[in-house]
């Protein structure tokens, strides 16, 4: 415990690192400066409007929200089935799960109308709302990891000295399968809501679906984990300490490949259905417009399929491939790429296409077009200036690769107490 | 590690199989249990939430506002949105009452309006996270601009369009006023949904006083009162003598997206020769 401390001395600040800081400040500058531009003008700064409501923000809270989904996956993987040695991740999992679903919940508070009044859902409440169930799920979620990640925040140095913290930090170590199994509930909960959020939406010809819902929480199970895999890889290269062994990556990686056949699985058939077997005059007419006034196809099928899932599969599946640690942060890279691709093209996608609603056949509302203004990615380079640096904060001061810290180790985890 | 063939080792038990299988269960029982179940505390709540009370698409109360609009006299001269505008203060290009020029599947060219709709099982109800927007108990669906965080996942949900966000601090003079009207309801502040609400103070005001909805101008909308040819009706649908009950009675009509199951409380008289 005493060397690790030791070990953990406040960062020196090489050219490098002053550097990486400087950039961030300057992202977070743009973001500050775009938050005030909303806050003080509205909405209106934005290129949304009455037919394309939901834009670039949206795609932002959803991608954050999958990409964070790392953190439960991995502490069910390590606390509820007890696959022990991928223990050593599940920090680093947990801390990109926190920094996802804080920049979210950062990036809604610009895209609500009323940010003043962003506690409304805990007080009035409409159970038949997915969006209310999704606001109380990453509320509630939000607060597990935090708890989660209490012990690594109490084994700084400065609350070293006070022996309760550490005790305090070691009774909600014991806690650790309940808050994992909270979380994966509330997980497989809310991440699929997320997809639902537009599978319920009846009047939509390209939203409405059983599938919508399956696929968020499928493409998230596979991404999530396959981005803290990538994030711990490039952190070895960044500080040139090997924390995880590789093979516990690739194991990771592999598993995400799985996930992601999974994903095609369930994502070719809903195109099978929706464009084909199932074809409905409402959806045909949906896609041929998204194809003429939008590059759906393309985003389609080079980025979500190409990009997101072919390439990642091949990189974290194919043994020749997935030797090499650069295949591994590639992979991981461009699926969570696909990803935010899917989300961006699930969101703009159905409202580009108008709603149809008069008794005539006439057209009688044009398609929707949306193109983020410069303060909405103002916004977006301010909460990712946000990520990176909650990142590299908790990468500098916190102990995110000690495995079991003796104070804090007990039978409780013991593998062979219950086998 | 060059070479050297890794094995995955995935120590799962069939306990462990069975212990994810039931997570996974577990959830979307959870889900159904909280949320809808016997025993669900909210099951009340819910009921009390989802739009409509009985499956006829009349709301409990003792009135149902209603309206119908006839296409085949509506001449398209706007006059119901603009009175509309005027009297709600509506923002120029954000219009609660819609006219467009349209044809028939036949090339029968006819005008299509649209106020909201007052659906009795309301999507965008259904979907608002905070129960700012609900179907009273005489079937208006209403707003709460003091609870609207302004997510404008009812702007998305609703079939018609009929929802306008408001993405800016209103400064301009409405030039509709007074030619059209005075307004008579506050303007609505940033950031918040708001839509067309039947001119809901004319009725409530109009009820408090003894009169009408439908029958007695002033408590019936201002579109109504304005059109020049009579295409819009309005009053009461559960009462058989009222004028939009009768309307309805005499001629065949239709409701928009009827498949949906919104439960729509306009009804319209299609255009000649439609199919």
């Amino acid at each position: 415990m005493t060397t690790a401390t030791r070990e953990r001395m406040a960062p020196t600040f090489t050219p490098g690192r002053l550097a990486w800081l400087g950039f961030l400040a300057i992202a977070l500058t743009v973001g500050a400066l775009a938050f005030y531009e909303v806050f003080s003008r509205g909405l209106i700064v934005t290129n949304l409007s009455d037919s394309v409501p939901w834009g670039l923000w949206i795609t932002i809270d959803l991608s954050a929200i999958a990409l964070g989904a790392g953190a439960f996956t991995l502490s069910a993987v390590v606390y509820l089935f007890r696959l022990k040695r991928f223990q050593p991740i599940v920090r680093l999992a947990v801390l990109l799960g926190v920094i996802g679903y804080t920049t979210a919940l950062l990036t809604l508070i610009a895209d609500i109308g009323r940010p003043d009044r962003f506690w409304h859902p805990w007080v009035y409440w409409n159970v038949h709302s997915v969006l209310w169930e999704i606001t109380w799920c990453i509320t509630i979620y939000l607060a597990i990891m935090l708890v989660e990640f209490a012990p690594v925040i109490a084994e700084l140095r400065p609350l070293l000295r006070w022996p309760v913290v550490g005790r305090a930090a070691h009774a909600i170590h014991r806690l650790a399968p309940a808050l994992a199994l909270a979380g994966l509930l509330i997980s497989l909960l809310h991440q699929s809501s997320l997809g639902a959020t537009y599978g319920v939406l009846k009047a939509r010809p390209i939203w409405f679906k059983p599938s919508m819902p399956i696929m968020f929480i499928v493409s998230a199970v596979a991404v999530g984990p396959a981005v803290t895999m990538a994030v711990a890889l490039i952190l070895e290269w960044i500080t040139g300490k090997r924390n995880l062994p590789h093979d516990l990556l690739r194991t990771i990686a592999r598993f995400a490949g799985l996930g992601l056949l999974v994903y095609t699985y369930v994502k070719l058939w809903d195109l099978a259905a929706v464009t084909y077997y199932g074809r409905t005059p409402g959806s045909s007419s949906a896609f041929s417009l998204l194809n003429e006034y939008t590059a759906y196809n393309f985003g389609l099928w080079f980025g979500e399929i190409g990009l997101g899932i072919v390439i990642p599969v091949l990189m974290f599946l194919v043994p020749r491939f997935n030797r090499n640690p650069a295949n591994l942060v590639l992979g991981g890279l461009l699926a969570a790429l696909g990803l935010v691709i899917n989300r961006w093209n699930v969101t703009v996608s159905g409202l580009i296409v108008p709603l149809t609603y008069s008794p005539g056949v006439g057209v009688q509302l044009l398609p929707g077009s949306y193109t983020p203004s410069l303060t909405e990615w103002g916004v977006a380079i301010g909460v990712v200036g946000y990520a990176l640096l909650a990142l590299t904060l908790g990468v500098w001061l916190l102990p995110l690769f000690k495995t079991q810290p003796a104070a804090h180790s007990s039978g409780q985890f013991d593998p062979q107490g219950r086998r | 590690m060059a070479k050297k063939k890794t094995r995955v080792e995935l120590e799962l038990t069939r306990r462990d199989f069975v212990k994810l299988a039931a997570t996974a269960a577990g959830s979307a029982l959870v889900a159904q249990a909280v949320t809808t179940g016997p025993l669900s505390p909210f099951g009340e709540l819910k009921q009390r939430q989802v739009a409509g009370g009985p499956a006829d698409g009349h709301p409990q109360g003792e009135h149902h506002w209603g309206m119908v609009i006839n296409l085949q006299t509506c001449i398209g001269c706007e006059y119901c949105q603009r009175a509309c505008s005027a009297t709600n203060d509506v923002a120029s290009d954000k219009h609660w009452n819609i006219v467009l020029p349209d044809e028939t599947a036949n090339g029968r060219r006819f005008f299509f309006s649209r106020p909201c709709l007052h659906c009795q099982h309301a999507p965008c109800v259904e979907v608002c996270p905070v129960q700012a927007t609900f179907v009273r108990e005489d079937g208006l669906v209403m707003m709460d601009y003091d609870r609207c965080i302004g997510c404008r996942y009812c702007e998305v949900a609703c079939p018609y369009d009929a929802r306008k966000f408001i993405w800016e601090e209103r400064t301009d003079e409405n030039a509709l006023v007074p030619t059209w009207g005075v307004p008579q309801v506050e303007r609505r502040p940033r950031g918040v949904v708001e839509k067309c609400t039947f001119c809901v103070h004319r009725i409530d005001a109009g009820l408090a006083a003894g009169l009408v909805p439908g029958v007695d101008r002033e408590a019936t909308p201002a579109c109504v009162n304005i059109c020049p040819v009579g295409a819009r009706v309005f009053g009461d649908l559960l009462d058989p003598n009222s004028p939009v009950s009768q309307v309805i009675a005499a001629n065949p009509t239709l409701r928009l997206r009827e498949e949906l199951g919104t439960e729509s409380s306009v009804y319209y008289i299609p255009p000649e020769g439609a199919a």
